[in-house]
């Protein structure tokens, strides 16, 4: 009896014991210190020469008269992609060497290489460049060397809500600062001379699905962003900080409520509340007008228009927005109640004709649309995607008629969900006056299901598939803005870099397995290329360094590799930025040396 | 036998105040139980066997050196203590849980004979501290979003032989990030979060 008694005294103490740690640490003096990561490399300077402290809103305006620089986004507010340095031209292009490379190679937990990729435009100013990479890095570096200037990583949960991989397009710099948009949505203003934050502010939602991707862009006393997550059902939006303490001063959502205008087109009463419609491309901006030209993405869900009849405004639209109060002074939708995820995001390229202000823009649904920017009335409509056959858009009304919508059992659809075009830019040469476009020519396998909406998970109401015989290949085609096609270069992989065009009558092009190209600008011929080993999808820039011209351009392919190259899935990844100089001109001036003789 | 009895009811009330008063009773919360399919059943009564060099690892990796909460301190920062016991390979415990975003300073342990380290993220960059055998240190973090972290052990092959460790942050978007819309359908047993305004 007795023993019992115990057995269950000694049970509940078991039980007891169980309950908490049943060893402590040992109460030892403490000996060991922590230190940044970056702190045990002894080759970094950890500053950079305080070149950002004049740039300034007017500098920006003024770009083209500073082309040894790449101040912003686009190297100029019109969204060209065109620089007038001609050091490197068609003449001389075949010397076009590596001058520095700069390795940002992926460390710790990375469940998938191709979800990371070097998708950014480096920005250069007087000789530094600014770079942001995927997973919330930063760096400044030496851009006549590839010297690590300093080093900058947020930390980012590993359960942020991505759409299509973990990228970032860029930072914005200007007094003194650089801004940052991290993956979970963190704004940061960098001193600019450190990498240390000045201020922080948290603009997205990520518990609802948002999440940011694009470069910001500076507009007076303003940086201005755009979110991500249409495929979460999120309410898309646009958000301008004052420069200097980080205050928000409009916020713009791409999907209007109950009562505003363009709330007409939601047939449906709770339909707004998660209509897509995210804007995760940076814009463009007139001076002259003061007018902010950025676009929005898809309606959600991408597939399944049955929630949500109607036109969807302002999804996959360009919004002209007064960059002071954020209000809308005109619109121009490009794809009436998507259901093929033809996110209108691209770039707009502002440029004249004739004394009258346009814009261009290369829609993913295959066509180009040039309207007039102070008013949005259409100009003209001209498909630049042949296969096309999602639906036909009429050139005269910008009706859209013969509409070939997902079905349960899947159908093919050209183009795929990756579009005619996918993000990466068009470029306008200043000196041909022609325009220049990249093209995805792959269709896909579109099935469209209903999905009940949860928030913070994806939303597609539907799916997409793209077969290794659905690839067609791509191209870069070059249009007068006119809509007359001059030339057309064919790749074998679809074409997801931006292109760049300089006044040496080149235009460059990276490919998604890692040949970056110079097309000769007049007649699209190829005149020299370089393999970097790992994919392109990303923004290359050129500047100069005393008196030296650069091309760099960052590559490691990945992202939404699935949607727009799927037969590429497998190829080596990388994340390495290219510099490149003519031989003769590299070898002189920068390169300090790593050592010396005694 | 009626003694027996009465010693079986004490015995088993004694158990039942013992486990009300702990963690255990937690475990038997319908949400809690509603998470134990099969295969986590499974996986749980296979810890015995996986515990050891040379067989699966995984079960160890967030199953052993459990969770714990970091305290706040009156100077704001958030305080741990973690645990690296001989010939295991693991974090006592291994997932720390923040109340909210903001500074974590973890003073780490090493009761090991061998070297390890701790490589954990952070805002400005990844911080680093070496733990040679039978040392402690103190390392901060500073981790500002809701979501989760991770930390790990560079040595070798630490992290993949159990010596990966979570950062948990808890709490919400701030207001004035979160998007103007009504509370929304969630997933699971999930609560939708407060409305704003
Ligand atoms: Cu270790």
């Amino acid at each position: 009896m007795r023993t019992t008694k115990l057995a269950f005294v000694a049970a509940a103490a078991s039980l007891l014991a169980g309950c908490y740690p049943s060893e402590r640490a040992p109460n030892w003096p403490v000996t060991q210190r922590q230190e940044p990561f970056k702190q045990l490399d002894a080759a970094m300077r950890h500053s950079a020469p305080p070149v950002a402290d004049a740039v300034t809103f007017e500098r920006i305006v003024r770009a083209r008269s500073e082309p040894h620089n790449w101040l912003t986004y686009y190297g100029a507010y019109d969204g060209h992609r065109f620089s007038s340095l001609r050091q490197i031209n068609t003449d001389n292009v075949a010397r076009l060497r590596p001058a520095w490379t700069f390795q940002a190679v992926p460390i710790g937990i990375i469940p998938k290489h191709s979800e990371f990729t070097l998708e950014a435009a480096p920005i250069v100013v007087d000789g530094v460049m600014f770079l942001a990479g995927w997973d919330g890095y930063v760096w400044a570096l030496d851009a006549a060397t590839g010297e690590e200037l300093w080093r900058y990583r947020h930390a980012i949960p590993l359960d942020t809500p991505l759409c299509c991989g973990n990228v970032n397009r860029g930072v914005a710099v200007a007094r003194g600062k650089v801004f940052y948009s991290t993956p979970n949505g963190h704004l940061l203003a960098l001193d600019a001379r450190t990498g240390e934050p000045v201020w922080t502010k948290i603009w997205v939602d990520v518990r609802a699905g948002e999440s940011s991707t694009m470069a910001p862009l500076i507009v007076k006393n303003m940086v201005i962003v755009g979110s991500s997550g249409a495929e979460y059902g999120v309410r898309g939006h646009i958000d301008a900080f004052d420069i200097d303490t980080g205050q928000r001063i409009w916020r713009r959502y791409g999907v209007p409520k109950p009562g505003e205008p363009g709330s007409e087109t939601w047939g449906n009463e709770e339909a707004w509340q998660r209509g897509g419609g995210s804007a995760w491309i940076t814009g463009s901006y007139d001076p002259a007008l003061d007018l902010l030209y950025w676009n929005t993405s898809n309606p959600s869900p991408d597939f399944d228009g049955s929630p949500r009849p109607g036109d969807n405004l302002y999804t996959d639209s360009v919004l002209a927005l007064d960059p002071n109060t954020g209000e809308i002074r005109w619109h121009y939708q490009f794809t009436p109640h998507d259901v093929w995820d033809y996110s209108g995001v691209n770039e707009n390229i502002l440029f004249e004709e004739g004394g009258r202000k346009l814009l261009a823009h290369f829609d993913k649904n295959g066509y180009l649309f040039v309207l007039d920017r102070q008013t949005g009335a259409r100009v003209r409509i001209v498909r630049f995607y042949d296969r096309a056959n999602w639906g036909r858009i009429d050139p005269a009304t910008g009706a859209v008629s013969d509409r070939r919508e997902p079905t349960r059992e899947g159908i093919e659809i050209c183009p795929g969900p990756a579009g005619a075009k996918e993000w990466p830019h068009a470029t306008y040469s200043q000196q041909t006056g022609l325009l220049y476009t990249p093209v995805v020519d792959a269709c896909a396998t579109f099935r469209k299901f209903p999905m009940p909406f949860r928030e913070g998970l994806s939303w597609h109401g539907g799916d997409f598939k793209v077969d290794r015989a659905q690839v067609h290949g791509g191209a870069v085609k070059a249009y007068r803005p006119d809509g007359t096609l001059v030339w057309e270069w064919r790749s074998r992989h679809p074409i997801v870099a931006s292109l760049l065009s300089t006044a040496g009558g080149l235009v460059f092009v990276g490919t998604p397995d890692g040949i970056f190209i110079a097309l000769d600008a007049r007649s699209g011929r190829q005149v020299w290329q370089f393999r970097t080993g790992s994919g392109i999808h990303s923004n290359p820039v050129t500047y100069s360094v005393n008196g030296t011209q650069y091309i760099a351009v960052p590559t490691g392919a990945g992202g939404w590799m699935k949607g727009f190259s799927p037969e590429l899935l497998g190829h080596e990844r990388g994340g390495t930025l290219f510099a490149f100089s003519l031989a003769d001109a590299a070898s002189a001036g920068a390169q300090s040396s790593a050592g010396s003789p005694r | 036998m009626r003694s027996w009895r009465l010693a079986g009811a004490l015995g088993l009330s004694a158990a039942l105040l013992v486990l009300s008063a702990c963690e255990y009773a937690g475990l038997f919360r319908p949400s809690v139980l509603g998470q134990v399919d099969p295969e986590m059943a499974t996986l749980m009564n296979e810890l015995p066997n996986l515990d050891e060099p040379n067989e699966a690892i995984i079960g160890r990796i967030y199953a052993t050196g459990g969770a714990s909460r970091a305290e706040l301190g009156s100077d704001g920062i958030m305080r741990d203590r973690i645990r690296i016991p001989k010939d295991e390979y693991l974090w006592y415990p291994a997932v720390i849980i923040m109340p909210r975003g903001g500074t974590l300073e973890l003073d780490i342990t090493n009761e090991d004979h061998r070297l390890h380290a701790i490589f954990a993220a952070s805002n400005g960059d990844r911080q680093i501290m070496s733990l040679p055998a039978a040392t402690r240190g103190v390392i901060r973090v500073q981790l500002d979003q809701p979501g989760y972290y991770w930390f790990g052990c560079p040595v070798e092959n630490h992290l993949g032989r159990g010596m990966l460790g979570l950062v948990l942050v808890k709490g919400e978007v701030p207001p004035e990030a979160r998007l103007d819309r009504p509370p929304q359908p969630q997933a699971g047993n999930r609560r939708p979060p407060r409305a704003h305004h």
